[in-house]
């Protein structure tokens, strides 16, 4: 989902870079305050890994296959704020050394992939482990979680895209949501299961579970749920007029009357598109929609697979 | 039969340098060889070709058999299964948190049941000494004991060939004692890359000398290794072992 | 997946654009990219310029011209996605040439800076822009740890690949995960060997 150069214009890249540097200053300041010395390191050097396990494949199906991403996963390991800022300096050292993602297009991958990646997954992970305690939920929430983040990083990824002009919403969104729901999944249990694996090895090392009781983190509360909605008004907001209008058409073609679903704003004047592409969007709203009630479903299953229930002495 | 068979293996690095230039030497069932040669001769990398590691990319540049099948993308699991190959650094074989999770890493892949798989994996460790090991986390075990424990995880898929790369580097004097000893007693064909000169005359009856990617002798070890000029020019030495001994 | 790709370094390294500060070429490349972008399509000039600016670079820099051909194909499945897109629509099939002509050049730029300026040299003039010092520290380690880790990852997968010869996708999935748990485990107790290090030698 790196963004190269060219495909993102001035006002969107400046929007982005403006929000990118808000929530990394924020993280840094965040990170300085509540990581022991002894862990600054460790931050260069879980870049070093992420990066490194990026690039290990995990087979799919006919040749094809999948990779961590891993914001959340990070998150979940070592907190929101520090994997921010390990996320950023994967995406920094990508875009200087190996040209992965445009230079002015940084901004805009940071917003998305570590920003809204690692603080929509914590943010999720932390709510699910709040009702589903043990290891068990801790699988759920990360399963749900990363695909979550996955999504919405998606999401405002074609939200910058169309905002600039390349790619008209219709098809952005409904293009980069529907196999960011499929790579989500992917990623969930991929996090899933290296989490296990550090759990049942070293889990001393996860930092995140440190203190008994989960930090309460209300000042990351604050600053991150800002920064995330104003992201979520500048790339998703304005296109977000054209859903129910997307929805309608959905009902249209699956036979409803057209009067029933009345549009909540007036549409937008359409973008050059081709007529009844307004269908896909709906579609795709409304898959996401069942997609997340199935996914959670798909993660409690994966939580009772993967973690044993423990014997009762 | 042979069971290793190597025939004009070309193989050159990403950057363009030749690492091997035409090797070939066959290997009888049974046989224990040395495969000795300066650092950057190309050892590892031709060892890397026997379980079908390397070429990254079939390229064509020279056959090799194993057990007379030949080495192709389609029979890789097969090869593995024969060919255990021991890695010169044993943190990168060993990956798995605990000694039983590692050894096991092979033979649970055979549909072995639970009973069976943990007697495997217990008569691996018994046969390397370490007995007991199981659930010891693999971080925790010293340079010695990380060697052994990566001789049980290829010994409990009993392979048919075993190679390894470099056995005893780093390991103090009892330690190559005990790892000899140990060698010696599997009956396997053995293929073992290795600096000890010492080791490669009392465990191997030949020995191979590679250096700039291309085999400049092939021998009876003694003989070779008695061979000062030949051992001088490829960035060796004669062994202390042999050096008071006549070899008749 | 090889590791061998990571060297990313081409061409000679003394010639005058390595030579120069990377100041100033960090400078002039944000330039032309950020110009590059904001440019409307009918400044001739500009592209023009830019496009003998990267040519001379090439030419002063020695950088051999199928390295920077293979490295610009990367762009390709996004240029792809835009022309597919585009190809249906009414208005837009003019569109593309412009995403791809400004994209090329974007990602030359880049290319060129990144071959003519060592890394350490871009994080001396990023501090010298007023970086916080925390995350230039965590850039250096991770550039530092970077080749270390992933030739690791790259000596256990080949490990893992030699004892794997009956590959069912759930072992295979299950046996990743647990390479790249144990990635992050010695990255933790690398991190903690260093922090020793570093107070060892001063460092605050």
């Amino acid at each position: 989902m790196h963004i190269p150069d060219g495909f993102i214009d001035g006002k969107t890249a400046v929007t982005a870079a403006v929000l990118s540097v808000a929530g990394v200053g924020f993280a840094l300041r965040q990170v300085k305050r509540e990581l022991p010395p002894r862990k600054i390191p460790l931050l260069g050097l879980a870049a070093a890994f992420l990066f490194a396990a990026q690039m290990i494949n995990f087979p799919v199906a006919g040749g094809t296959s999948g990779h961590l991403v891993g914001g959340t996963l990070v998150a979940a390991l070592l907190g929101p704020s520090a994997a921010v800022v390990v996320v950023t300096t994967v995406l920094i050292v990508q875009c200087l050394l190996f040209q992965d993602g445009g230079v002015m297009a940084l901004g805009a991958n940071i917003f998305n992939m570590a920003i809204i990646n690692s603080i929509v997954g914590y943010a999720v992970y932390r709510l699910v482990c709040h009702r589903l305690t043990g290891v068990r939920g801790r699988v759920t929430a990360l399963v749900f979680a990363a695909w979550c983040a996955t999504v919405l990083a998606a999401m405002c990824c074609a939200g910058q895209l169309a905002w600039s002009g390349t790619i008209p919403w219709s098809i952005a969104f409904s293009a980069m949501t529907t196999v960011h729901m499929l790579i989500g999944v992917g990623e969930g249990l991929i996090s899933a299961l290296v989490f296990l694996a550090v759990y049942h090895s070293r889990p001393d090392l996860i930092s995140e579970m440190a203190t008994p009781e989960q930090p309460k983190r209300l000042r990351e509360l604050v600053g991150y749920g800002l920064l995330t909605t104003l992201g979520i008004a500048a790339f998703l907001a304005p296109f977000a007029c054209s859903w129910p209008d997307g929805l309608d058409s959905v009902a249209e073609k699956l036979g409803f009357s057209h009067k029933v679903i009345a549009p909540l704003l007036p549409a937008p004047a359409p973008d050059y598109q081709v007529p009844g592409i307004h269908w896909a969007t709906g579609a795709t709203a409304l898959a996401g929609a069942a997609g997340t009630m199935i996914v959670f479903v798909l993660a409690l299953l994966l939580g009772r697979w993967l973690v044993p229930k423990p014997k009762d002495s | 039969m042979n069971a290793i068979e190597v025939s004009n293996l070309k193989y050159h690095y990403h950057d363009g340098t030749e690492a091997l230039r035409g090797v070939s030497f066959c290997i009888v069932s049974g046989e224990c060889v040395a495969l000795l040669g300066p650092n950057g001769s190309g050892k590892s990398t031709l060892l890397l070709h026997l379980n079908g590691i390397l070429p990254e990319k079939p390229s064509g540049n020279g056959t090799i058999k194993i057990l007379g099948e030949s080495v192709t993308a389609k029979n890789l699991n097969m090869i593995r299964r024969q060919v255990g190959l021991v890695f010169q650094d044993p943190d990168d074989q060993l990956f798995c948190p605990t000694v039983h999770e590692d050894v096991a890493f092979g033979p649970q892949q055979l549909g072995l049941g639970d009973v069976e798989l943990n007697a495997r994996v217990e008569q691996a460790l018994d046969h390397v000494g370490l007995a007991g090991f199981g659930r010891r986390a693999t971080h925790h075990l010293s340079h010695g004991e990380k060697r052994r424990a990566c001789l049980a995880g290829v010994l409990a898929c009993e392979p048919t060939i075993l190679i390894m790369d470099e056995p005893t580097s780093d390991l103090d004097p009892r330690g190559r004692r005990e790892f000899k000893a140990l060698l010696r007693q599997i009956p396997s064909t053995k293929l073992i890359a290795t600096h000890d000169l010492e080791l490669a005359v009392e465990l191997c009856q030949r020995a191979i000398v590679l250096d700039h990617g291309q085999i400049v002798a092939d021998g009876r070890t003694v003989d070779l290794l008695s061979d000062e000029r030949l051992m001088l020019v490829h960035g060796l030495e004669c062994p202390h072992i042999l050096r008071h001994v006549h070899p008749h | 997946m090889s590791a061998d790709w990571l060297g990313h370094r081409h061409g000679s390294i003394d010639n005058p654009i390595c030579r120069m500060p990377a100041t100033l070429k960090l400078g002039v490349s944000l330039v032309i990219i950020v110009g590059t972008v904001l440019a409307p399509m009918n400044w001739t000039g500009w592209f023009f310029s830019v496009s003998l600016i990267l040519l001379l670079t090439i030419v002063l820099s020695r950088t051999p011209p199928i390295f920077l051909l293979k490295r610009l194909l990367m762009l390709s499945p996004f240029v792809l996605g835009v022309v597919l897109v585009n190809a249906f629509q009414s208005g837009g099939r003019n569109h593309w040439p412009a995403v791809a002509a400004k994209s090329g050049l974007c990602l030359l730029t880049a290319i060129l800076l990144s071959n003519t300026t060592p890394f350490s040299d871009m994080l001396r003039s990023l501090k010298s822009f007023r970086i916080p010092a925390l995350l230039i520290t965590t850039l250096a380690l991770m550039h530092r740890y970077l080749f270390v880790l992933t030739d690791e990852a790259e000596r256990m997968r080949r490990a893992r690949l030699s004892r794997t010869f009956a590959p069912g996708r759930r072992f295979e999935w299950r046996s990743l995960s647990t390479v790249v748990g144990q990635l992050f485990i010695r990255a933790s107790e690398r991190a903690e060997h260093i922090y020793d290090a570093m107070c060892a030698r001063g460092w605050k």
